[in-house]
């Protein structure tokens, strides 16, 4: 409470709140030579649709996309700074970031605002220097690990458990727990995990977009999902 | 010549009216003054190796340091005003290090020269925002050399900050003659162990002193290894080798 010098009391102190969570999922299934990266295109502010359209997954290099939830305002920052890095080091260097270079400066981008950092949950994912699919995920601070499969944003407590068995092969026998998918299984358990969570979260809908990165290059599809 | 240098050869950053910067062209004389330095490069790797001037008897020929460690996988020779050369190659091991930290990977050759370069007219008054670090240009020559995934590769940086790559380069006092000499012998695939002998041979040719183990300095990079020292006894062998040459 806030007592003002006429005896007048004034309730509402409005403290400053610089993060806002715009919901949304993206997620992430590395292949033996491909990589699957898949997100929703909605954007939400609690009970409000922002937009309907607007792309999570950005190309960073020929190779490497990075997909993100959280922050929206910082997540477009941090791309902005991803891509500028990522251009300078191809003029400063002649040569091309690889994804082993990009996960690295990611971390060291995303730590070096470990005191205010940017409310994101990165996805970096392409093709790394063996031309084998990878997938690096991170916490807002950096803390950064090469997985096989990842999910993050507002569904992905749904995604997660989806994914472990179906990706990971988690709690199953006489299974071969290392084998990666293939590409048409891969894409169909993208579209199958966005279908489902978008029937029962409220931040995740609208489209569904899907690169496909393999040595052909980066491949974009779209399809939509459900607008409630 | 002499008369018009009166003037534009105080400031260290004021061209003259021919547009000469005389302070820079007296630091690459000073190169001339240093002992001599020879690189080769070679498709297996690159051999880089100095005169040791032991001017006196009681002087420990192992202090004298003329070739250094940048980062495992880049070495460098040097000729000239030595000393000048610690902050040089104080800003390449930080630049080093700092690619490694951020990319997780060796920094490329030729980036890692570039910015030995970037630091050689930073003399004077430091300019838009970058703080000076040397009243006067250096003076000392680097011979760079490193393995990439470019492969072998031999870099030549001056006082005035151009950077040169080079199969085989002499730097340093006596160089002109070495690089005659160089020219003549150099082959487009010879080999590291060739190229060992080659070095000796030129520094013996140059040098007043007899050539031992103990007053050159030989260093060599090699893809798998990286940066390496020839011990005394590695030196001794490839004496041996030059001596059944002649």
């Amino acid at each position: 409470m806030l007592q003002h010098k006429d005896g007048s009391v004034q309730n509402h102190q409005h403290g400053w709140e610089p993060y806002v969570d715009n919901g949304g999922t993206s997620l992430a299934i590395a292949g033996e030579d491909f990589c699957v990266i898949a997100s929703d295109t909605r954007q939400s502010e609690g009970y409000s649709i922002n937009t309907r359209f607007d792309p999570k997954i950005h190309k960073i290099t020929d190779k490497i996309m990075l997909a993100t939830t959280g922050y929206s305002a910082d997540a477009k920052r941090l791309t902005e700074v991803i891509k500028m890095q990522t251009e300078r080091y191809f003029y400063k260097h002649e040569k091309n970031m690889e994804s082993h270079a990009a996960a690295q400066m990611l971390s060291v981008i995303l730590y070096q605002k470990r005191f205010f950092p940017y409310y994101v949950f990165p996805i970096l994912a392409g093709i790394d220097n063996e031309g084998k699919g990878c997938v690096y995920s991170y916490d807002p601070v950096g803390n950064m690990e090469r997985v096989t499969f990842q999910v993050y944003g507002s569904a992905s407590g749904m995604i997660q458990p989806f994914l472990d068995s179906q990706v990971g092969f988690k709690n199953q026998q006489n299974v071969d727990k290392t084998r990666l998918l293939t590409k048409e299984e891969a894409i169909s358990i993208a579209v199958d995990s966005f279908t489902a969570a978008t029937e029962r979260d409220i931040y995740t809908g609208d489209y569904l977009e899907i690169y496909i990165v393999d040595a052909n290059g980066i491949h974009r599809e779209q399809k939509p999902l459900k607008f409630d | 010549m002499f008369l018009t240098r009166s003037e534009y050869d105080r400031g260290v950053n004021t061209f003259s009216p021919e547009g000469r910067l005389f302070q820079v062209e007296y630091a690459i004389e000073a190169i001339k003054l240093g002992s001599i330095a020879i690189g080769i490069r070679t498709n297996e790797g690159v051999v880089l190796g100095v005169e040791k001037r032991i001017t006196s008897s009681l002087l420990v020929g192992s202090s004298i340091e003329k070739i250094l460690e940048i980062d495992t996988h880049i070495g460098c020779a040097m000729s000239g005003l030595t000393a000048d050369s610690r902050t040089i190659i104080e800003h390449a091991r930080v630049e080093a290090q700092n690619h490694t930290f951020t990319y997780e990977e060796t920094i490329p050759v030729e980036s890692l020269s570039q910015s030995i370069c970037d630091l050689a007219l930073r003399f004077g008054e430091g300019a838009h925002g970058e703080k000076s670090i040397m009243s006067r240009p250096f003076g000392v020559s680097l011979l760079v050399a490193g393995v990439d995934e470019k492969g072998p590769q031999l870099y030549y940086t001056d006082p005035s900050g151009s950077l040169v790559m080079y199969e085989a380069k002499a730097i340093g006092a006596g160089s002109e003659g070495a690089q005659v000499e160089l020219q003549q012998s150099y082959y487009k695939n010879i080999t590291l162990k060739e190229a060992e002998v080659l070095v000796l041979k030129v520094l013996k040719q140059v040098m007043e002193e007899k050539l031992k183990n103990t007053n050159v300095q030989l260093a060599k990079v090699v893809p798998k290894t990286g940066y390496s020292i020839y011990s005394l006894g590695e030196l001794e062998e490839i004496i041996a080798r030059l001596d059944e040459q002649e």
